[in-house]
Protein backbone atom coordinates (compact mmCIF):
# COMPACT_ATOMS: atom_id res chain seq x y z
CA UNK A 1 0.00 0.00 0.00
CA UNK A 2 2.53 2.59 -0.86
CA UNK A 3 1.32 5.35 -2.91
CA UNK A 4 1.70 6.02 -6.48
CA UNK A 5 3.98 9.21 -6.39
CA UNK A 6 6.13 6.71 -3.72
CA UNK A 7 6.58 3.82 -6.60
CA UNK A 8 7.19 5.94 -9.38
CA UNK A 9 10.24 7.66 -7.62
CA UNK A 10 11.26 4.36 -6.63
CA UNK A 11 11.19 2.70 -9.90
CA UNK A 12 13.16 5.36 -11.42
CA UNK A 13 16.19 4.33 -8.87
CA UNK A 14 15.64 0.71 -9.50
CA UNK A 15 15.75 0.99 -13.24
CA UNK A 16 18.85 2.44 -13.49
CA UNK A 17 22.22 0.69 -15.21
CA UNK A 18 25.47 0.14 -14.14
CA UNK A 19 26.82 3.14 -16.23
CA UNK A 20 23.98 5.87 -14.96
CA UNK A 21 24.02 5.20 -11.45
CA UNK A 22 22.09 8.05 -9.44
CA UNK A 23 20.72 7.51 -6.14
CA UNK A 24 19.35 9.65 -3.19
CA UNK A 25 20.38 9.57 0.42
CA UNK A 26 20.18 11.42 3.67
CA UNK A 27 24.05 9.39 4.64
CA UNK A 28 26.77 11.96 5.21
CA UNK A 29 29.90 11.79 2.75
CA UNK A 30 31.19 9.88 5.47
CA UNK A 31 29.07 7.72 6.04
CA UNK A 32 28.88 7.12 2.13
CA UNK A 33 32.65 6.48 1.93
CA UNK A 34 32.63 4.15 4.84
CA UNK A 35 29.14 2.01 3.14
CA UNK A 36 31.31 1.62 -0.11
CA UNK A 37 34.26 0.95 1.58
CA UNK A 38 32.31 -1.90 3.00
CA UNK A 39 30.86 -3.13 -0.49
CA UNK A 40 27.81 -1.87 -0.42
CA UNK A 41 25.99 0.80 -2.94
CA UNK A 42 23.66 3.06 -1.37
CA UNK A 43 19.50 2.86 -3.46
CA UNK A 44 17.88 5.42 -2.55
CA UNK A 45 16.24 6.99 0.16
CA UNK A 46 13.18 4.95 1.67
CA UNK A 47 10.66 6.11 4.32
CA UNK A 48 7.50 5.13 5.74
CA UNK A 49 4.92 7.07 8.27
CA UNK A 50 1.92 5.61 9.92
CA UNK A 51 -0.61 8.91 11.60
CA UNK A 52 -2.14 7.20 14.43
CA UNK A 53 -4.29 8.28 17.82
CA UNK A 54 -2.24 7.61 20.84
CA UNK A 55 -4.29 10.05 22.85
CA UNK A 56 -5.78 8.67 26.53
CA UNK A 57 -7.57 10.17 29.68
CA UNK A 58 -6.68 8.49 33.05
CA UNK A 59 -9.56 8.65 34.74
CA UNK A 60 -9.55 6.97 38.24
CA UNK A 61 -6.60 5.36 38.25
CA UNK A 62 -4.81 5.01 41.65
CA UNK A 63 -2.03 2.46 41.28
CA UNK A 64 0.98 2.61 39.15
CA UNK A 65 0.34 0.83 36.27
CA UNK A 66 1.03 -0.27 32.50
CA UNK A 67 -1.40 1.25 30.40
CA UNK A 68 -1.31 -1.77 27.88
CA UNK A 69 -3.63 -0.30 25.08
CA UNK A 70 -0.70 2.57 25.00
CA UNK A 71 2.10 0.05 24.88
CA UNK A 72 1.00 -1.55 22.47
CA UNK A 73 0.07 1.64 20.22
CA UNK A 74 2.90 3.16 20.34
CA UNK A 75 4.71 -0.11 19.03
CA UNK A 76 2.38 -0.72 16.48
CA UNK A 77 2.29 2.88 14.93
CA UNK A 78 6.41 2.72 14.57
CA UNK A 79 6.25 -1.49 13.48
CA UNK A 80 3.72 -0.33 10.84
CA UNK A 81 6.00 2.84 9.47
CA UNK A 82 9.01 0.10 9.61
CA UNK A 83 7.11 -2.24 7.54
CA UNK A 84 6.44 0.39 4.63
CA UNK A 85 10.12 1.51 4.77
CA UNK A 86 11.05 -1.57 4.08
CA UNK A 87 8.23 -2.10 1.38
CA UNK A 88 9.96 0.71 0.20
CA UNK A 89 13.52 -0.88 -0.21
CA UNK A 90 12.43 -4.00 -1.45
CA UNK A 91 11.03 -1.74 -4.62
CA UNK A 92 14.48 -0.52 -4.96
CA UNK A 93 16.21 -3.75 -5.01
CA UNK A 94 17.50 -3.22 -1.81
CA UNK A 95 19.61 -5.81 0.86
CA UNK A 96 18.60 -3.52 3.66
CA UNK A 97 18.47 -0.19 5.45
CA UNK A 98 20.82 1.49 7.40
CA UNK A 99 20.80 4.92 9.41
CA UNK A 100 16.98 4.53 10.27
CA UNK A 101 15.55 7.15 12.07
CA UNK A 102 12.15 6.90 14.08
CA UNK A 103 10.60 10.01 14.93
CA UNK A 104 7.52 11.21 16.41
CA UNK A 105 5.73 14.47 15.30
CA UNK A 106 2.85 15.16 17.78
CA UNK A 107 2.37 18.98 16.08
CA UNK A 108 -0.62 20.00 13.68
CA UNK A 109 -2.46 16.67 13.66
CA UNK A 110 -5.25 17.18 16.65
CA UNK A 111 -5.72 15.63 19.93
CA UNK A 112 -3.25 12.51 20.63
CA UNK A 113 -2.44 12.26 16.89
CA UNK A 114 0.79 11.57 16.21
CA UNK A 115 2.79 11.13 13.24
CA UNK A 116 5.26 8.14 13.47
CA UNK A 117 8.13 8.63 10.83
CA UNK A 118 11.06 5.80 9.67
CA UNK A 119 13.91 7.01 7.30
CA UNK A 120 16.98 5.41 6.16
CA UNK A 121 19.17 4.80 3.56
CA UNK A 122 18.58 1.70 1.22
CA UNK A 123 21.48 -0.30 0.48
CA UNK A 124 22.76 -2.96 -1.84
CA UNK A 125 25.75 -5.70 -1.68
CA UNK A 126 27.86 -4.20 -4.80
CA UNK A 127 29.20 -7.60 -6.06
CA UNK A 128 26.62 -10.09 -4.52
CA UNK A 129 23.17 -8.48 -4.67
CA UNK A 130 20.90 -10.31 -1.73
CA UNK A 131 24.13 -11.82 -0.19
CA UNK A 132 23.29 -9.42 2.76
CA UNK A 133 19.72 -10.15 3.17
CA UNK A 134 18.61 -12.23 6.56
CA UNK A 135 18.51 -15.92 6.87
CA UNK A 136 14.79 -15.68 6.19
CA UNK A 137 15.63 -13.75 2.60
CA UNK A 138 14.34 -10.02 4.39
CA UNK A 139 15.53 -6.94 4.12
CA UNK A 140 17.61 -5.83 7.04
CA UNK A 141 17.11 -2.65 8.76
CA UNK A 142 19.65 -0.84 11.26
CA UNK A 143 19.87 2.16 13.41
CA UNK A 144 23.45 2.44 12.43
CA UNK A 145 25.63 4.67 10.98
CA UNK A 146 27.32 4.16 7.58
CA UNK A 147 30.67 3.70 9.76
CA UNK A 148 29.00 1.48 12.41
CA UNK A 149 28.20 -0.95 9.43
CA UNK A 150 31.41 -1.41 7.83
CA UNK A 151 32.93 -1.94 11.22
CA UNK A 152 30.25 -4.78 11.88
CA UNK A 153 30.47 -6.33 8.39
CA UNK A 154 34.73 -5.80 8.58
CA UNK A 155 34.71 -7.90 11.66
CA UNK A 156 32.20 -10.99 11.03
CA UNK A 157 28.84 -9.67 11.93
CA UNK A 158 26.05 -8.43 10.12
CA UNK A 159 22.74 -6.37 11.33
CA UNK A 160 19.70 -8.20 11.08
CA UNK A 161 17.15 -5.40 12.09
CA UNK A 162 16.11 -2.94 14.22
CA UNK A 163 14.77 -4.30 17.18
CA UNK A 164 12.47 -2.01 19.53
CA UNK A 165 10.17 -2.90 23.06
CA UNK A 166 8.30 0.02 24.42
CA UNK A 167 6.23 0.18 27.82
CA UNK A 168 3.70 2.92 28.57
CA UNK A 169 3.86 3.61 32.39
CA UNK A 170 1.05 5.81 34.24
CA UNK A 171 1.51 6.74 38.26
CA UNK A 172 -1.20 8.59 39.27
CA UNK A 173 -1.22 12.01 41.01
CA UNK A 174 -3.50 11.85 43.50
CA UNK A 175 -1.32 9.04 45.04
CA UNK A 176 1.46 11.03 45.70
CA UNK A 177 0.54 13.15 48.64
CA UNK A 178 0.46 9.70 50.23
CA UNK A 179 4.13 8.99 49.24
CA UNK A 180 5.33 12.46 50.07
CA UNK A 181 3.12 13.66 52.37
CA UNK A 182 5.16 12.74 56.31
CA UNK A 183 8.33 12.58 54.05
CA UNK A 184 10.95 15.29 55.55
CA UNK A 185 13.20 12.32 55.77
CA UNK A 186 15.86 10.77 52.98
CA UNK A 187 14.54 7.85 51.58
CA UNK A 188 13.97 5.67 48.93
CA UNK A 189 10.26 5.64 47.29
CA UNK A 190 10.30 2.12 47.14
CA UNK A 191 6.64 2.06 44.96
CA UNK A 192 7.38 4.73 42.19
CA UNK A 193 11.47 3.07 42.33
CA UNK A 194 9.84 -0.75 41.62
CA UNK A 195 7.38 0.84 39.26
CA UNK A 196 10.13 2.67 37.17
CA UNK A 197 11.90 -0.46 37.68
CA UNK A 198 9.58 -2.61 35.85
CA UNK A 199 8.51 -0.31 33.02
CA UNK A 200 11.95 -0.14 31.85
CA UNK A 201 12.99 -3.91 32.07
CA UNK A 202 9.31 -4.58 30.04
CA UNK A 203 10.56 -2.51 27.33
CA UNK A 204 14.12 -4.05 27.79
CA UNK A 205 12.70 -7.61 27.82
CA UNK A 206 10.42 -6.95 24.61
CA UNK A 207 13.53 -5.53 22.47
CA UNK A 208 15.42 -8.85 23.63
CA UNK A 209 12.63 -10.86 22.47
CA UNK A 210 12.17 -9.22 18.77
CA UNK A 211 16.06 -9.83 18.83
CA UNK A 212 15.66 -13.62 19.92
CA UNK A 213 13.04 -13.58 17.32
CA UNK A 214 15.38 -12.83 14.45
CA UNK A 215 17.89 -15.52 15.30
CA UNK A 216 20.40 -13.05 16.53
CA UNK A 217 23.32 -13.43 18.49
CA UNK A 218 22.82 -10.00 20.02
CA UNK A 219 21.82 -6.41 20.10
CA UNK A 220 24.11 -3.77 19.88
CA UNK A 221 24.33 0.35 20.25
CA UNK A 222 20.98 -0.04 22.50
CA UNK A 223 19.65 3.08 23.92
CA UNK A 224 16.77 3.22 26.81
CA UNK A 225 14.73 6.31 26.62
CA UNK A 226 12.02 7.42 28.63
CA UNK A 227 9.13 10.41 26.96
CA UNK A 228 5.67 11.52 28.34
CA UNK A 229 5.01 12.77 24.90
CA UNK A 230 1.69 14.08 24.85
CA UNK A 231 0.05 12.36 28.16
CA UNK A 232 1.43 14.92 30.84
CA UNK A 233 4.58 14.24 33.28
CA UNK A 234 2.54 11.24 35.32
CA UNK A 235 2.45 8.75 31.92
CA UNK A 236 5.88 7.65 30.63
CA UNK A 237 6.72 6.29 27.62
CA UNK A 238 10.22 3.97 28.06
CA UNK A 239 11.44 2.54 24.46
CA UNK A 240 14.68 0.25 24.84
CA UNK A 241 15.85 0.01 20.66
CA UNK A 242 19.15 -1.08 19.19
CA UNK A 243 20.33 -3.22 16.38
CA UNK A 244 20.38 -6.82 16.26
CA UNK A 245 23.11 -8.70 14.88
CA UNK A 246 25.13 -12.30 14.07
CA UNK A 247 28.15 -13.28 12.92
CA UNK A 248 28.59 -14.04 9.18
CA UNK A 249 29.39 -18.03 8.54
CA UNK A 250 32.42 -17.10 6.72
CA UNK A 251 35.77 -16.26 8.60
CA UNK A 252 35.80 -12.65 9.99
CA UNK A 253 37.91 -10.14 7.95
CA UNK A 254 41.32 -9.74 9.39
CA UNK A 255 40.92 -6.96 12.23
CA UNK A 256 41.52 -3.72 11.18
CA UNK A 257 44.63 -1.81 12.49
CA UNK A 258 43.48 0.10 15.41
CA UNK A 259 44.90 3.70 16.00
CA UNK A 260 44.39 5.48 18.73
CA UNK A 261 43.94 9.52 17.53
CA UNK A 262 45.04 12.56 18.89
CA UNK A 263 43.45 15.45 18.22
CA UNK A 264 45.75 18.35 18.70
CA UNK B 1 18.50 0.12 54.54
CA UNK B 2 19.60 -2.47 52.32
CA UNK B 3 18.95 -2.96 48.67
CA UNK B 4 17.40 -6.60 49.17
CA UNK B 5 14.87 -4.89 50.64
CA UNK B 6 13.66 -4.17 47.20
CA UNK B 7 15.25 -6.89 45.39
CA UNK B 8 15.04 -7.02 41.75
CA UNK B 9 11.84 -6.90 40.04
CA UNK B 10 10.27 -9.80 38.41
CA UNK B 11 10.75 -8.53 35.35
CA UNK B 12 14.36 -8.16 35.51
CA UNK B 13 14.46 -11.77 36.48
CA UNK B 14 12.86 -12.87 33.23
CA UNK B 15 14.81 -10.40 31.50
CA UNK B 16 18.26 -12.07 32.61
CA UNK B 17 16.82 -15.70 32.48
CA UNK B 18 16.58 -14.70 29.21
CA UNK B 19 19.81 -13.24 28.25
CA UNK B 20 21.50 -16.12 29.45
CA UNK B 21 19.05 -18.91 27.60
CA UNK B 22 16.72 -20.89 29.04
CA UNK B 23 15.11 -24.06 28.36
CA UNK B 24 17.37 -25.35 26.00
CA UNK B 25 17.47 -21.92 24.04
CA UNK B 26 20.76 -20.58 23.22
CA UNK B 27 20.98 -16.96 25.20
CA UNK B 28 21.68 -13.17 23.25
CA UNK B 29 23.68 -10.22 24.68
CA UNK B 30 22.21 -6.94 24.59
CA UNK B 31 24.54 -3.98 24.42
CA UNK B 32 24.66 0.00 24.97
CA UNK B 33 28.09 0.60 23.60
CA UNK B 34 28.34 1.82 20.00
CA UNK B 35 29.91 -0.51 17.51
CA UNK B 36 33.33 0.46 17.63
CA UNK B 37 33.28 0.34 21.38
CA UNK B 38 31.73 -3.30 21.12
CA UNK B 39 34.10 -4.45 18.99
CA UNK B 40 36.97 -3.35 21.26
CA UNK B 41 35.71 -4.76 24.45
CA UNK B 42 36.04 -7.97 22.33
CA UNK B 43 39.54 -7.10 20.95
CA UNK B 44 40.08 -6.71 24.68
CA UNK B 45 39.50 -10.38 25.19
CA UNK B 46 35.79 -10.05 26.71
CA UNK B 47 32.48 -10.90 25.58
CA UNK B 48 29.31 -8.54 26.39
CA UNK B 49 26.90 -10.37 28.10
CA UNK B 50 23.75 -8.06 28.74
CA UNK B 51 22.46 -4.78 29.45
CA UNK B 52 22.25 -4.08 33.24
CA UNK B 53 20.30 -1.15 34.71
CA UNK B 54 19.64 -0.50 38.50
CA UNK B 55 17.70 2.92 39.46
CA UNK B 56 16.34 4.18 42.60
CA UNK B 57 14.11 6.62 43.33
CA UNK B 58 14.63 8.63 46.02
CA UNK B 59 13.32 11.66 48.01
CA UNK B 60 16.03 13.93 49.33
CA UNK B 61 15.03 15.42 52.48
CA UNK B 62 15.34 19.26 53.19
CA UNK B 63 17.74 20.97 54.76
CA UNK B 64 17.52 24.62 55.35
CA UNK B 65 21.00 26.47 55.51
CA UNK B 66 22.20 29.18 57.26
CA UNK B 67 22.45 32.44 55.54
CA UNK B 68 26.66 33.21 56.12
CA UNK B 69 27.81 30.03 56.95
CA UNK B 70 29.44 27.99 54.69
CA UNK B 71 28.95 24.33 55.56
CA UNK B 72 28.23 20.66 53.92
CA UNK B 73 24.83 20.02 53.64
CA UNK B 74 25.66 16.55 55.42
CA UNK B 75 21.82 15.75 54.93
CA UNK B 76 22.35 16.08 51.44
CA UNK B 77 25.42 14.80 50.97
CA UNK B 78 24.33 11.45 52.34
CA UNK B 79 21.07 11.15 50.16
CA UNK B 80 23.23 11.81 46.81
CA UNK B 81 25.61 8.99 48.02
CA UNK B 82 22.74 6.57 49.15
CA UNK B 83 20.59 7.16 46.03
CA UNK B 84 23.58 6.38 43.83
CA UNK B 85 24.70 3.34 45.86
CA UNK B 86 21.28 1.72 45.85
CA UNK B 87 21.19 2.11 41.86
CA UNK B 88 24.85 0.78 41.56
CA UNK B 89 24.03 -2.24 43.60
CA UNK B 90 21.15 -3.04 41.53
CA UNK B 91 23.25 -2.75 38.34
CA UNK B 92 25.78 -4.98 40.17
CA UNK B 93 22.95 -7.37 41.17
CA UNK B 94 21.91 -7.85 37.49
CA UNK B 95 25.12 -8.50 36.81
CA UNK B 96 25.64 -10.90 39.11
CA UNK B 97 22.55 -13.09 38.16
CA UNK B 98 23.98 -13.22 34.66
CA UNK B 99 27.64 -14.17 36.05
CA UNK B 100 29.70 -11.53 34.34
CA UNK B 101 32.98 -10.49 35.65
CA UNK B 102 32.47 -6.56 35.93
CA UNK B 103 30.29 -3.82 33.63
CA UNK B 104 32.07 -1.20 31.34
CA UNK B 105 30.51 1.86 30.19
CA UNK B 106 28.30 2.78 33.31
CA UNK B 107 26.30 5.67 33.14
CA UNK B 108 25.03 7.43 36.47
CA UNK B 109 22.28 9.62 35.38
CA UNK B 110 19.31 11.60 37.82
CA UNK B 111 16.76 12.31 35.97
CA UNK B 112 13.96 14.94 37.53
CA UNK B 113 10.08 13.63 36.67
CA UNK B 114 6.75 15.36 37.89
CA UNK B 115 6.67 13.62 41.39
CA UNK B 116 7.97 16.53 43.43
CA UNK B 117 11.11 18.70 43.22
CA UNK B 118 12.80 16.86 45.84
CA UNK B 119 12.64 13.92 44.46
CA UNK B 120 14.61 12.17 41.35
CA UNK B 121 15.20 9.29 39.29
CA UNK B 122 18.67 7.54 40.20
CA UNK B 123 19.84 5.25 37.38
CA UNK B 124 22.90 3.20 36.45
CA UNK B 125 23.01 1.62 33.33
CA UNK B 126 26.19 -0.56 31.73
CA UNK B 127 27.31 -3.14 29.78
CA UNK B 128 27.82 -6.64 31.31
CA UNK B 129 31.04 -8.50 30.05
CA UNK B 130 32.75 -11.91 30.59
CA UNK B 131 36.43 -12.25 30.54
CA UNK B 132 37.13 -15.20 28.09
CA UNK B 133 40.29 -15.97 29.80
CA UNK B 134 39.48 -17.08 33.39
CA UNK B 135 37.92 -14.59 36.02
CA UNK B 136 38.36 -11.01 36.00
CA UNK B 137 36.48 -10.33 39.34
CA UNK B 138 37.88 -7.82 41.68
CA UNK B 139 39.59 -8.21 45.04
CA UNK B 140 35.78 -9.06 46.47
CA UNK B 141 34.95 -11.42 44.09
CA UNK B 142 32.73 -9.32 42.57
CA UNK B 143 31.77 -8.06 39.21
CA UNK B 144 34.34 -5.23 38.53
CA UNK B 145 32.37 -1.50 37.64
CA UNK B 146 34.02 1.19 34.97
CA UNK B 147 32.64 4.14 33.65
CA UNK B 148 35.06 3.77 30.90
CA UNK B 149 34.06 3.96 26.92
CA UNK B 150 34.53 0.42 25.51
CA UNK B 151 38.32 2.21 23.65
CA UNK B 152 39.64 3.60 26.77
CA UNK B 153 39.00 -0.50 28.20
CA UNK B 154 41.00 -1.40 25.65
CA UNK B 155 43.78 0.66 26.04
CA UNK B 156 43.42 0.09 29.52
CA UNK B 157 43.63 -3.90 29.52
CA UNK B 158 46.12 -3.45 26.39
CA UNK B 159 48.94 -2.06 28.56
CA UNK B 160 48.31 -4.36 31.88
CA UNK B 161 45.73 -2.92 34.11
CA UNK B 162 41.87 -3.88 34.72
CA UNK B 163 39.06 -2.20 36.44
CA UNK B 164 38.55 -2.92 40.30
CA UNK B 165 34.97 -0.71 40.61
CA UNK B 166 33.58 2.38 39.66
CA UNK B 167 34.28 4.88 42.76
CA UNK B 168 32.59 7.75 43.81
CA UNK B 169 32.36 10.54 46.53
CA UNK B 170 30.52 13.40 46.89
CA UNK B 171 29.45 16.83 48.89
CA UNK B 172 26.55 18.97 49.05
CA UNK B 173 27.93 22.25 50.46
CA UNK B 174 25.90 25.43 50.87
CA UNK B 175 28.13 28.62 50.28
CA UNK B 176 27.91 31.06 52.49
CA UNK B 177 26.55 34.75 51.63
CA UNK B 178 28.60 37.58 52.40
CA UNK B 179 27.52 40.35 54.82
CA UNK B 180 26.29 43.39 53.28
CA UNK B 181 29.63 45.68 54.96
CA UNK B 182 31.81 42.83 53.26
CA UNK B 183 29.76 43.15 49.80
CA UNK B 184 29.97 47.22 49.98
CA UNK B 185 33.75 47.21 51.28
CA UNK B 186 34.72 45.21 48.30
CA UNK B 187 32.41 47.08 46.06
CA UNK B 188 34.20 47.88 42.01
CA UNK B 189 37.40 46.40 43.91
CA UNK B 190 39.25 43.39 42.23
CA UNK B 191 40.00 40.89 44.54
CA UNK B 192 39.73 37.42 46.08
CA UNK B 193 36.32 36.74 47.80
CA UNK B 194 38.07 34.28 50.49
CA UNK B 195 35.55 33.35 52.17
CA UNK B 196 33.44 31.92 48.62
CA UNK B 197 37.03 30.19 47.63
CA UNK B 198 37.45 28.56 50.95
CA UNK B 199 34.09 26.81 50.62
CA UNK B 200 34.74 25.59 47.53
CA UNK B 201 37.75 24.31 47.73
CA UNK B 202 36.92 22.79 50.93
CA UNK B 203 33.83 20.74 49.43
CA UNK B 204 35.66 19.88 46.22
CA UNK B 205 38.93 18.13 48.63
CA UNK B 206 36.02 15.89 50.34
CA UNK B 207 34.54 15.21 47.53
CA UNK B 208 38.12 13.69 46.32
CA UNK B 209 38.92 12.45 49.39
CA UNK B 210 35.59 9.82 49.76
CA UNK B 211 36.59 8.68 46.52
CA UNK B 212 40.11 8.13 47.07
CA UNK B 213 38.50 6.17 50.14
CA UNK B 214 36.77 3.77 48.46
CA UNK B 215 39.45 2.95 46.16
CA UNK B 216 41.45 2.46 49.01
CA UNK B 217 38.86 0.54 50.28
CA UNK B 218 39.09 -1.49 46.66
CA UNK B 219 43.05 -1.86 47.16
CA UNK B 220 43.55 0.00 43.91
CA UNK B 221 47.17 1.17 42.80
CA UNK B 222 45.44 4.14 41.53
CA UNK B 223 42.06 6.12 39.68
CA UNK B 224 42.05 7.04 36.36
CA UNK B 225 39.55 9.06 34.66
CA UNK B 226 38.17 10.57 37.47
CA UNK B 227 35.69 13.56 36.34
CA UNK B 228 34.98 16.28 39.07
CA UNK B 229 31.54 17.44 38.12
CA UNK B 230 29.65 20.62 40.05
CA UNK B 231 25.78 20.79 39.64
CA UNK B 232 23.26 23.13 42.06
CA UNK B 233 20.45 20.57 41.00
CA UNK B 234 16.61 21.88 42.23
CA UNK B 235 18.49 23.97 45.37
CA UNK B 236 19.65 26.70 44.31
CA UNK B 237 22.36 28.85 43.55
CA UNK B 238 24.55 29.13 47.27
CA UNK B 239 24.23 25.09 47.49
CA UNK B 240 26.36 23.00 45.66
CA UNK B 241 27.23 19.24 44.32
CA UNK B 242 30.42 18.56 44.47
CA UNK B 243 30.60 14.70 42.39
CA UNK B 244 34.04 13.22 41.92
CA UNK B 245 33.79 10.29 39.64
CA UNK B 246 36.59 7.66 38.40
CA UNK B 247 37.74 3.80 38.11
CA UNK B 248 39.94 2.48 40.40
CA UNK B 249 42.37 0.08 38.58
CA UNK B 250 44.96 -2.49 39.41
CA UNK B 251 47.80 -3.99 37.43
CA UNK B 252 47.92 -7.18 35.83
CA UNK B 253 51.90 -7.39 36.49
CA UNK B 254 54.85 -5.33 36.70
CA UNK B 255 55.12 -4.68 32.88
CA UNK B 256 53.16 -2.31 30.87
CA UNK B 257 53.55 -1.93 27.99
CA UNK B 258 52.12 0.77 25.29
CA UNK B 259 52.51 0.27 21.99
CA UNK B 260 54.11 3.35 20.33
CA UNK B 261 51.30 6.47 19.29
CA UNK B 262 51.72 6.89 15.56
CA UNK B 263 50.84 10.09 13.45
CA UNK B 264 47.70 10.49 11.85
CA UNK B 265 46.02 13.15 9.49
CA UNK B 266 42.56 13.51 9.82
CA UNK B 267 40.81 14.06 6.83
CA UNK B 268 37.50 14.18 8.66
CA UNK B 269 37.06 18.21 8.75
Amino acid sequence: MLAERALDRLAQGADRSAEHREFTSDLSVEELVAVEAAGLEPRGLVGGSCVFRVGWQFVGWTEAREVDTLSTAMYESRERAMKRLVQEAARCGADGVVGVRLTIAFDNWGEGLGEFSAIGTAVRHRDRPGSLRTPTGDIFTSHLSGQDVWALLRTGYRPLGLVMGCCVYHYPAQGLSQWFGAVTQNQELQGLTRAFYSARELAMDRMQREALQLGSEGVVGVTVEEESHVWGGHTLEFLALGTAVRSTPAPPAPPTRMVRRVDV
Amino acid sequence: MSPEEIGLPEEAEHRLAELRGQGGQAGIFTSDLSVNEFLLVKEAGFDPVGLVVGSSIYHIGFQAPRWGQSQEMTNLSQAMYHARELAMSRMEAEAEDLGADGVVGVRLDINFYEFGQHSAEFIAIGTAVKGRQGSARNAAGKPFTSDLSGQDFWTLVQSGYLPLGLVMGTCVYHVGRRSLSGWLGSLGQNQELPNFTQGLYQARELAMARMQAEATEHQAQGIVGVQLKEESHLWGSHTIEFFAVGTAVRPLGEEHEIARPQMVLDLGG
